[in-house]
């Protein structure tokens, strides 16, 4: 069953993947869902057996490689907190899947595409359930390379293939930074093993490094790595571009699963984290400046998609703070309900383009509301979700981490409350704008694409509804284990919290205005987005109008991409140039060129010794030995 | 030590005066009571059928080298089976077998090469 | 007397004995039958062979230990491929006789022997009987001048080689007193200073074991062998005799002359250089790629000697696991030279490769894994085996050697990655013929254990620690 529920997706994409040209495409999607079907219905027991009755384990599949003291052997490492992770990213991917039949049906090649789909899912499960920081690692470049994969689904599309590199080299720095702190690691503990670390941590709060704690670096420099896979500010560039891959994909990796692989890896790392305060701190700043700045991208961008990516980026920014001021336990929390809304959202998303013949930018879309009933309805429950509305499953997570900002009682804690209160508001604003403005309203797509808007076939609209359950539900069902009174028994120990400051305790002392405070406002930014789109129309123009800098500057993401362009890329590139002319070609070049000159010069001088007479054969091998008698005889 | 060590060597040096003796004592007889008609060919040395001075790059019958070869293996086959004789009784059946195991090797081979027509001459 | 322990040895002779009276009976052709017969053959004695308990048989002669089963299964197996390579290779030659098979599986025994040799005469033994059909075997194709001269330069550079041997044999024996090799430890392992005469046979024995590993001064048979005998014979000289080579040097040097690894360590460390820069370099001017594999092998030599060289336990440990991974990638470029054929004639240029990429993609893919393998690339299997063999010998402080190891690998990544480059960028010059099915299957097994042998190598290297744990005890 454990090793079942990781190995499952990797059966399914070897079998689409190497024998899909065989079996046809239908048979290759249809047994990709089966096997991630039967991955899911793993992935749930072992929830249920882990998390839920609370029997915890480590699965171990055989050693890996032994190479000096580096030792590491494959096993799946089963607490709650990869429990967790397995039963959403199994249950999720299968809807995923399924609906990916339905949206995927026209395309050319839909085994391909299933089999990096697995493949993804397998990177992912494996990631989560790694025992060790190398295993995670794998999983961690697996899941980037199959992101790259089906970002650059469509590879005839420029556009799709620029994402592509661009979602991959960014995520290298990122890779870069994790790299690092893994060697830190390894370096301070002399272990990668998760146990072995943990059971140490003590012995080395004092260690140091270059001058700065060991566990402050190690912190930083892993939740840099993080920064890279879960888009944070400074590394977050990627991710809206990502959106070129087919939406299932976005929906998948882009919203639900690998750009949480963040948080996971923080959470995961919690016993050290716990010890190094600094670099919690570090990881609220930049979580809490994420949430705000990704929200107010998200309230001028036009893209259906985009908004929603924007959204995610700003989710994973409250995620982050929660871990960074201690509250793990809400941060994995949002992160599980936020996959459930934020697939949800994209494959609804999905729909609604899918419905307007490939049409993605909002101001082409509007009064489709009636003709598309279904996803109309779950986009409602996805924003709601989103938005922290009462009851939906949103509502308890984000609540939860406001208040613990304000319970921290610290500095950041205030500045990460303030900031997530101001981005509530704003997602609030952009998911009503984004709703009215592709549902309601006079119809702005031509004649044409408007005769063939209709509704999504069964096996995409079944995944959505699942889903609209799970982003109703997953709020008020599981909020007493992650966050409530039985959380202690939930979460077993997978999660560490210093005992001096128990944040789970805090968070019930928390002060009564800050839910109503959220509540208020969300519901008047919704009230304003209505208010606006829905009745005064001209008003947003107006506001651009009379506003034209500040609304270039969010229109065009606060300059990121350029500033990027003008501080690295340009300059990068201009290097490049110089050293290519000068380096390259005259040095460089030269130097292998003589090498290989020399190389050519030895190998002629070595091959005229193969004259092929054996009396020359003979000589060489006795003037050999009398080489080696008479250094064996002086040797001595 | 080294008397005692030679003197072991002893028979063989008998050995070889007694080998000498009769090669001389054969060639001498021929020589002292044959009559003694000598041409060119009767001149020359016995090579297997080759003149003994002669062009290396020059055609030669294989043949004679595969009857030699074969010959050579079982010559020497029963070079071996001298000693065992005399030994048989110390050596025992291990003695025994070992010798069999041998001569059934090469029966194989004696079979592989009759059947390839290597005793053939056409 | 113990003789049941020799069990898979005396099986495999028997069988032999059996199959060649089977093959030269019948009147028709029994190519066929008696290649299977022998494939049977390895089948049966490497069963044996796993069930092989220790011990020691012959009165010392023979012993049988962890290494000798570890590296009887790995001859075995290179053995059993090779031959399967040449059943169709021999055909479209009209090489298909009968005796071919027999040869192979006299050689593979008398390996099997050398392997297990617990005695200089046993070890010598072995070898002989070993090198005996490897000579007729370079021959094979005699009405081919170049078979011819491979064959017989082989045999005369082979002669040379097994006579300096003997010589050496005999000097040791002269002024040690034994052949034995634990005796011989005993005694080279004292603190008594070891006498002149014993370090100068040990020299001549190296000489004649360094040429049957085709180590830098004693390699120059090689290219030419390769390039003349027949390419389903170099796949067996390519792959199970070497492992054989690899062997029975690991076993000599290691065991009875372990204690003197101070007197041979340098001489190996030189021809370990030597062996890694020549073949780096003469490699990349061949056109013929018989001749690159040729050349290949003689720079790998100077990696496999350079974990001999180190004398650890971590070196030898490499050697073991360098062998069996370098046996698997040379089985797989083999299976492509072999199945190298245009219109019915074989051809055997790097520059007949071109265009394969397209027009055979999956053995492209194959070839392109073994190159890759043996140039070292990671994750490849390749790489693992150099890192076992480099890491001990940084460790022990052998930098010359090690720094000369990385140079020639990225010497040798040149010529390897130059084969890559011509399958899947030069225009092709017309298409290979259909591969053998023995051929697929062998290129299939090869390449699966290169590509994914870093996902599970915990199996081989408790083996290779095993063997080393027997070997020095």
């Amino acid at each position: 069953m454990f090793v079942g529920a990781v190995f499952f997706p990797l059966l399914g994409a070897c079998v689409s993947g190497f024998l899909g040209r065989w079996l046809g495409d239908r048979v290759a999607m249809w047994s990709t869902v089966f096997f991630m079907a039967l991955a899911a219905i793993c992935g749930l027991l072992a929830f249920w057996q882990v998390a839920l009755s609370g029997q915890p384990q480590t699965v171990v599949l055989f050693t890996w490689m032994q190479v000096g003291e580096l030792s590491f052997s494959w096993s799946l490492r089963y607490d709650t907190l990869a429990a967790v992770m397995v039963g959403m990213v199994t249950l999720i991917s299968t809807l995923i899947h399924l609906y990916s039949v339905g949206y995927m049906s026209h395309d050319a090649t839909p085994s391909r595409f299933f089999a990096y789909l697995s493949l993804f899912t397998f990177m992912m499960l494996m990631l989560v359930t790694a025992d060790n920081l190398v295993q995670l690692f794998f999983g961690w470049e697996g899941v980037g390379l199959a992101s790259y994969l089906l970002i650059g689904y469509w590879y005839e599309k420029d556009s799709a293939n620029a994402a592509a590199m661009k979602a991959f080299i960014v995520n290298r720095v990122g890779d870069l930074f994790f790299m690092l702190g893994m060697a830190l690691t390894f370096f301070t503990f002399g272990s990668l093993e998760f146990d072995a670390i943990f059971g140490a941590v003590q012995d080395h709060v004092n260690d140091v490094f270059l001058g700065i704690p060991s566990l402050e670096l190690i912190g930083v420099l892993l939740f840099l790595g993080a920064c890279g896979k879960s888009a944070q500010l400074g590394l977050h560039t990627w991710l809206p571009d990502a959106m070129e891959g087919p939406t299932p994909v976005s929906a998948l990796i882009h919203a639900a699963t690998m750009v949480t692989a963040g948080v996971f890896l923080i959470c995961r790392m919690s016993p050290v984290m716990e010890f190094a305060p600094v670099a919690l701190a570090i990881v609220t700043v930049v979580g809490a400046s994420t949430a705000l700045f990704a929200a107010t991208i998200g309230c001028v961008q036009n893209d259906i998609k985009r908004i929603i990516a924007y959204s995610t980026c700003s989710q994973l920014g409250y995620m982050f703070f929660a871990a960074g001021v201690g509250l793990y336990q809400a941060a994995m929390f949002h992160l599980f309900t936020h996959a459930f809304f934020k697939a949800l959202l994209f494959l609804g998303a999905g729909s609604v383009i899918h419905a307007m013949s490939d049409e993605q930018d909002i101001r082409k879309m509007g009064g489709i509301w009636k003709k598309i009933p279904v996803t109309y309805a779950v986009m409602w429950i996805g924003s709601l979700a989103l938005a922290g509305i009462p009851f939906f499953a949103g509502y308890y997570s984000k609540d939860a981490i406001l208040e613990g900002a304000v319970a921290a009682g610290t500095g950041v804690g205030m500045y990460a409350f303030v900031c997530g209160a101001v981005a509530a508001f704003l997602t609030a604003f952009y998911s009503w704008r984004l709703l009215i403005l592709t549902f309601h309203g006079k119809p702005r797509a031509d004649h044409h694409t408007m005769e063939h808007v209709h509704e999504s076939p069964l096996v995409m609209l079944v995944p959505l509804l699942l889903l609209s359950v799970g982003a109703i539900t997953t709020g008020f069902v599981f909020a007493p284990y992650f966050i409530g009174d039985a959380a202690t028994a939930f979460w077993n120990g997978a999660i560490y919290n210093l005992p001096a400051k128990d944040m789970m305790e805090a968070l019930h002392h928390a002060p009564h205005w800050v839910p109503t405070l959220a509540k208020t406002v969300a519901i008047s930014g919704i009230l304003l987005a209505i208010l606006i789109y829905g009745f005064l129309p001209h008003i947003p123009g107006r506001v651009a109008a009379a506003a034209p800098g500040p609304y270039r500057f969010l229109l065009n993401k606060w300059y990121f991409d350029e500033l990027y362009d003008r501080i690295f890329v340009q300059p990068a590139r201009r290097l490049a140039v110089q050293l290519w002319q000068v380096g390259d070609a005259r040095i460089i070049d030269g130097m292998p060129n003589g090498a290989a000159a020399l190389a050519a010069g030895a190998s002629r001088g070595t091959v005229r010794l193969q004259t092929g007479k054996v009396a020359s054969y003979a000589f060489a091998m006795i003037i050999g030995l009398v080489v080696f008698v008479t250094l064996f005889l002086t040797g001595r | 030590m080294t008397q005692p060590l030679l003197a072991q060597y002893f028979p063989i040096l008998v050995f070889l005066g007694i080998a000498g003796g009769i090669a001389l004592a054969m060639v001498g007889g021929s020589i002292l009571l044959a009559r003694q008609k000598p041409d060119a060919e009767k001149l020359s040395a016995y090579e297997c059928g080759f003149a003994p001075f002669d062009d290396t790059r020059r055609r030669f019958d294989v043949r004679f080298y595969l009857v030699a070869i074969l010959f050579i293996i079982f010559d020497l086959e029963v070079a071996f089976l001298f000693p065992w004789a005399v030994t048989l009784g110390d050596i025992g059946w291990l003695g025994f077998f070992s010798m069999m195991g041998f001569l059934f090797v090469l029966t194989v081979g004696f079979i592989y090469e009759w059947r390839k027509g290597a005793l053939d001459w056409e | 007397m113990n003789w049941t322990l020799a069990l898979p040895e005396l099986v495999l002779a028997l069988s032999g004995l059996a199959i060649l009276v089977a093959g030269v009976l019948p009147r028709r052709d029994m190519t066929f039958p008696c290649t299977m017969m022998v494939l049977g053959a390895f089948l049966l004695s490497g069963a044996f062979v796993l069930t092989q308990p220790d011990g020691m048989g012959f009165g010392g002669q023979y012993i049988s230990d962890a290494f000798a089963r570890f590296m009887k299964v790995l001859v075995l197996a290179g053995a059993a491929l090779a031959l399967l390579l040449a059943l169709d290779w021999n055909r479209a030659e009209g090489l298909s006789r009968f005796e071919y098979p027999v040869l192979v599986l006299f050689a593979t025994l008398g390996m099997m022997v050398m392997i297990s040799a617990n005695d200089l005469m046993s070890l010598y033994l072995g070898l002989e009987l070993l090198s005996l059909p490897l000579y007729v075997m370079a021959a094979f194709h005699r009405d081919n001048a170049r078979s011819s001269e491979a064959g017989l330069k082989y045999f005369v550079l082979g002669a040379l080689s097994s006579g300096l041997m003997l010589y050496g044999m005999s000097l040791v024996y002269g002024f040690a007193g034994t052949t034995n090799f634990a005796q011989l430890a005993q005694v080279l392992g004292g603190t008594a200073p070891i006498s002149a005469g014993v370090v100068v046979g040990i020299v001549f024995i190296i000489t004649g074991l360094c040429f049957k590993v085709a180590a830098v001064p004693f390699h120059m048979w090689t290219p030419d062998v390769y390039e003349g005998a027949p390419t389903s014979v170099v796949a067996y000289f390519a792959t199970a005799t070497k492992v054989g080579a690899i062997a029975a040097i690991v076993r000599v040097l290691a065991g009875p002359f372990g204690g003197a690894v101070d007197q041979w360590q340098q001489v190996i460390v030189l021809a370990s250089i030597a062996s890694m820069i020549l073949g780096a370099f003469a490699a990349i001017g061949q056109t013929n790629i018989k001749r690159l594999m040729a050349y290949s092998w003689i720079s790998h030599t100077g990696f496999v000697l350079m974990g001999l060289a180190v004398g650890t336990e971590a070196g030898l440990r490499g050697v073991l696991i360098y062998t069996p991974i370098y046996l698997m990638m040379s089985l797989g470029a083999f299976s492509v030279l072999v199945a190298m054929r245009r219109n019915g004639h074989a051809v055997e240029n790097i520059q007949d490769l071109a265009g394969l990429g397209r027009t055979d993609p999956a053995m492209a893919l194959g070839m392109a894994i073994f190159m890759f393998a043996m140039a070292g690339i990671p994750p490849l299997s390749g790489f693992f085996a150099k890192l076992y063999v480099l890491l001990p010998a940084v460790e022990a402080g052998f930098w010359l050697m090690a720094v000369v190891a990385v140079l020639s690998s990225v010497v040798s990544a040149y010529y390897y990655l130059r084969v890559v480059k011509v399958m899947y960028f030069d225009a092709s010059t017309g298409a290979l013929d259909a591969r053998p099915s023995g051929v697929s299957f062998v290129l299939a097994g090869t390449g699966l254990f290169t590509m994914f042998f870093f996902l599970m190598p915990a199996p081989l290297l408790a083996a290779a620690r095993q063997a080393v744990a027997a070997l020095i005890g």
